[in-house]
């Protein structure tokens, strides 16, 4: 068999070392949630990742034995406790007897292991793979967990509210734009049936009334905490067909990481994530993500991340991303409409939560948003970080294989 | 003072699982005095599967057949000093059993007095505990073939659906030395830092190495930094409640950006001043804990431990330009 590799073009790669690459096309072929909530107990661990991964292959009208290979990413082991589950969960993965991997990089995981699937298909290796990521919440306390086990830990809110309140004093962003997201997010959330959140009376007025839990984030400003599992199947060029639906095209993807810690660290635009969104733009072609890229699903877990991450990957220029939110231009019908689907504030399950962003990112450009979609949506961004936002992986998925962009 | 450069790190959490449609009516057959395995295919699997192994079919609580309460042993160990966690607190074995129409071997403890009684291909057979709570240390084997008494069963008891486990880790590493510098610093009333020998930044505490220059940093690079400094960072936090949480109350957490330093020092807690009166920029001197007690510390923290200090307190001086502090809010 000739080897099957992409003719090299703008699309392609750029390796680390600057150097063209060649990779293969790979698309989204099919997606599959879960309904997120507080606490499935319905299901155990193994129903819980088998429910989204059974629905992404009915979406790709596939089964298990097309798939050559298995991707599985969740948060850290100790939200659950359960060690190596990439292990015990192959039997309802349909995995056994086949190649299995776990990613794990904290709250990005679920877009890396995104990216970590499209990899194996884009190098050649293997035609189709199924990507899960889940997490369990109810079963374990991520603020315990994030903790270390010992009291007055800070949590994320605690981490992240001190570098918000920075953003909020260098921008000079007013207080209601935090309040704007946390709105628009949840009024997202009602058009989205596996969405956890489902707030119908959620207003301005809730929100600033809701308790202050760290000084500057207010409790309806803040993720909830969700069980949840959900899954992709990415196919090669070449098999593309075989699924009925829409391909999402995988245009191209990047991942970055700096230290928590260091002299000179900014954590309210941090490093890696400027790089890491430049690396993706220049692999896509893309020069003005604002009007080239029609939608996307950032990873925004407390409100003010919305706007911060609009600067801090380079969608709007410095001290201009709050005015976007402001404006409406991130609502759906906005010139640039930030996570439709209801995003991480509406549903939280962490291991999932960045893999929702790439496969609602896919929704929005196979036309299979619902009562969400982007009218048009052609490209779209995925996007998640973790850690001490430290951790990023973005990808961008288009309905064609090479779109020109203007 | 060498119990003070060995960490002893115990992770314990009371996790909960749901256990779904077979792994459910295993627990509940356990406590309810019946062994329970699925059909898949020609095989019998014991403990019951939710999914066929080899095809990845749902199997189905359907499938659910009832095998034992003897069988054969297929291999052993012998625990000879159990811990906490283990099933007997005197020595027992833990034996592959295969169950009386079985196909495949459960790992479970058996209570055989002596290593001397345990072969393999021995019979086994299981018993049921008095206090039984649908979990797998519901049941035990012994040596032998005699069926147990039936067990008394309350008729009314729900299903098992949602079971609870103590799951933890205990770690012990030795302090690293840099760590011990710090901390035998710390007992001494002085913060010790490391000043890179590349870009000269001084990091508090240090982790040993320069990560961002990516070079190791030695005791010649040790510096003692001030004991005040200036708020770079803060916000207050509400507790939220978890397993082994004691905070009740809001507090403010802050870092502190020590003079004579580039790194900030994170989580300094504070308690008694008012978050309407707390800013970044404000200048704040530690007050030291008068007696030595200097409490826990591991290889990884970024603070200082709340023990070491009674309190900040605010110097009075003029609060520093926020703008000045960019790139120390960490």
């Amino acid at each position: 068999m000739p080897p099957r590799v992409r003719r090299c073009n703008r699309t392609c790669y750029v390796s680390w070392k600057g150097e063209p690459d060649m990779a293969r096309p790979c698309a989204v072929v099919g997606i599959g949630q879960t309904k997120y909530k507080r606490r499935r107990d319905d299901l155990s661990l193994d129903g819980l990742v088998r429910e989204a991964a059974l629905r992404a292959l009915d979406d790709a009208e596939v089964s298990f034995a097309d798939i050559d290979a298995v991707v599985l990413g969740k948060a850290p082991d100790a939200l659950e406790g359960v060690i190596m589950p990439e292990l015990s969960l192959a039997d309802a993965l349909g995995a056994v007897g086949k190649p299995i991997h776990r990613v794990h990089t904290a709250g990005s995981v679920g877009a890396s292991t995104a990216i970590s699937a499209a990899v194996l298909v884009e190098s050649g290796r293997y035609d189709t793979v199924l990507t899960v990521t889940y997490e369990k919440q109810s079963e374990g306390n991520a603020t315990w967990a994030l903790s270390g086990g010992k009291s007055g830990g800070q949590g994320a809110g605690g981490t992240f509210a001190p570098w918000i309140r920075e953003y909020i004093r260098r921008s000079g962003a007013p207080e209601h734009i935090g309040w704007q997201v946390a709105v628009k997010d949840r009024q997202n959330a009602l058009k989205n049936q596996y969405a956890h959140l489902h707030l119908h009376d959620i207003s301005i007025e809730a929100v600033r009334e809701s308790p202050m839990l760290w000084d500057p984030l207010h409790f309806l400003e803040s993720c909830p905490s969700s069980d949840g599992a959900a899954a992709m199947v990415l196919s090669s060029e070449d098999l593309v067909s075989r699924s009925p639906n829409t391909p999402a095209w995988v245009l191209g993807h990047a991942k970055r990481t700096e230290f928590s810690s260091f002299p000179g660290r900014d954590t309210v635009k941090p490093q890696a994530g400027v790089d890491c969104a430049a690396a993706l733009y220049k692999e896509v072609g893309i020069t003005d993500p604002r009007r080239q890229i029609d939608t996307a699903e950032l990873y925004v877990p407390f409100s003010w991340y919305e706007p911060m991450w609009l600067e801090g990957h380079l969608i709007a220029p410095d001290g201009e991303g709050w005015k976007m939110t402001d404006e409406g231009a991130t609502e759906l019908g906005g010139d640039f409409p930030v996570n439709c689907s209801g995003g991480v504030l509406s549903s939280n399950p962490i291991g999932a939560s960045g893999m929702i962003r790439c496969l609602e990112a896919a929704n929005q450009v196979r036309g299979t948003a619902g009562d969400y979609q982007v009218d048009g949506a052609r490209v779209a961004l995925g996007h998640a970080y973790g850690g001490a936002a430290q951790y990023f992986a973005m990808w961008i998925v288009s309905s064609e294989l090479d779109p020109a962009f203007s | 003072m060498a119990e003070l450069f060995e960490i002893d790190f115990n992770l314990e959490y009371p996790y909960t699982r749901t256990t779904g449609p077979i792994i459910g009516p295993f627990l509940t057959g356990l406590r309810d005095g019946r062994m329970l395995a699925t059909r898949v295919g020609a095989r019998v699997i014991c403990p019951p599967v939710e999914y066929d192994p080899d095809t990845g079919a749902t199997v189905g609580a359907e499938n659910l057949v009832e095998v034992g309460p003897a069988g054969e042993v297929t291999g052993w160990t012998w625990v000879a000093q159990p811990t906490s966690k283990h099933p007997f607190e005197h020595p027992f074995a833990f034996a592959q059993i295969k169950l009386d129409g079985a196909d495949t071997t459960m790992l479970h403890a058996v209570d055989a007095g002596s290593e001397d009684s345990m072969s393999t291909g021995m019979r086994v057979v299981v018993r049921f505990r008095g206090d039984r709570q649908g979990t797998i240390n519901d049941v035990y084997f012994v040596p032998g073939d005699e069926a147990p008494a039936a067990p008394e069963v309350d008729d009314d008891a729900e299903p098992v659906r949602i079971t609870e486990h103590l799951i933890g880790v205990r770690i012990r590493e030795p302090l690293l030395p840099h760590r011990r510098r710090f901390v035998e610093g710390l007992r001494q009333g002085r913060i010790i830092g490391q000043r890179s020998p590349v870009d000269g930044k001084v990091h508090v505490p240090s982790r040993g190495y320069d990560a961002t220059n990516r070079v190791p940093m030695t005791p010649d690079d040790d510096v003692e930094v001030a004991d005040v400094g200036t708020v770079t960072s803060f916000t207050e936090i509400v507790p939220v409640q978890y397993h082994g949480q004691t905070e009740t109350e809001p507090y403010i957490r802050c870092s502190v950006l020590l003079d004579g330093a580039d790194s900030t020092v994170g989580g300094i807690d504070i308690r008694d001043i008012k978050v309407e009166d707390f800013r970044v920029g404000m200048r704040l001197q530690m007050v030291w804990r008068e007696d030595d007690r200097i409490g826990e510390f591991d290889n990884r923290g970024y603070g200082l431990n709340e023990e070491v200090y009674e309190r900040w307190e605010p110097t009075g001086e003029p609060d520093v330009d926020p703008e000045l502090l960019k790139e120390h809010n960490f």
